[in-house]
């Protein structure tokens, strides 16, 4: 918790500021749906994997689970996975893993 | 403000589901669909279900894109001929009475996290939310029935899962063996 500040207000910004990076989720998200090319839509995606890390660990704070904070490592880690199978896909046809 | 972002991931959701449904070029579908998961794992999350998500983390951001990405592998992608996919009006219509009859049963729903409200088998209920704790030392009540109380159904499950994969492997493992 930051000093000075009451806790109820600190847990009001987590949620307001996570509110807005879903807002603007779905900014992002309209470059995946537009393309035109498949890497735009990686990246995108890619983007969106980051933001929901950081909602998650927004929300872990501003609801108070700190449960929260496992699935936004799980996201973390996982995140790369599917750029890499898809950059395998478009450059050797058929190689995934 | 829970209600505000609760509104927000609504949204997002929302329009993942339908950008998946419209979408014409099947890569693109494959890359969209991983973000309308991104979406739903954070309603588990925010509807504090954290095993639920954690499982949607996992499948949604590994699992699901590789095998639909081997399935594009081993199959053809056709090209896309228009952006977006032209709407079925018969399914259409079959949707909007899905959407209606669903819509009818959610409204007469208990809202999340009333008090007093035991669904269904208020006894059963009682017990769990009492006994959860003392019985398995499990701390979430969901997971306490999940992987206690029912132990067994979710071996099975397990079993069940674990034999797909090992058929699944067996058969990819099949066509790389004819191609060589």
């Amino acid at each position: 918790m930051i000093p000075g500040l009451s806790g109820d207000l600190v847990t009001q910004v987590f949620l307001l500021v996570a509110t807005l990076l879903m807002v603007l989720a779905v900014a992002v998200f309209y470059r995946a749906v537009k393309g035109p090319t498949t890497q735009d839509r990686v990246l995108a995606v890619n983007v969106l994997g980051t933001n929901t890390v950081v909602v998650l660990a927004l929300l872990a704070e501003g609801l108070g689970e700190p449960s929260l904070l496992d699935i936004a490592l799980v996201y973390a880690l996982l995140n790369f996975l599917m750029a890499v199978a898809i950059s395998k896909f478009t450059v050797e046809r058929g190689g995934v893993l | 403000m829970t209600e505000l972002f609760a509104a927000a991931l609504f949204v997002f959701v929302l329009v993942t589901a339908l950008a998946t449904a419209a979408l014409r070029d099947v890569l693109g579908v494959v890359v969209v669909f991983a973000a309308y998961s991104l979406g739903t794992a954070l309603f588990y999350a925010f509807l504090l279900a954290p095993d639920v998500a954690m499982t949607e983390a996992a499948i949604g951001a590994g699992v699901t894109t590789l095998l639909l990405l081997l399935t594009l592998a081993k199959t053809v992608r056709p090209t896309p001929d228009q952006w977006l996919e032209r709407p079925n009006l018969p399914a259409l219509a079959v949707f909007g009475a899905l959407f209606v009859v669903l819509v009818a049963t959610v409204v007469e729903f208990p809202a999340v996290g009333e008090p007093g409200v035991m669904w269904d088998n208020p006894g059963v209920t009682q017990y769990y939310i009492e006994n959860a704790y003392e019985d398995t030392g499990v701390e979430n009540a969901v997971t306490a029935v999940l992987a206690g109380y029912r132990g067994f159904d979710t071996f099975g499950e397990a079993v069940v899962v674990f034999s797909a994969g090992i058929a699944s492997l067996i058969v990819l493992r099949q066509v790389v063996f004819t191609r060589e």
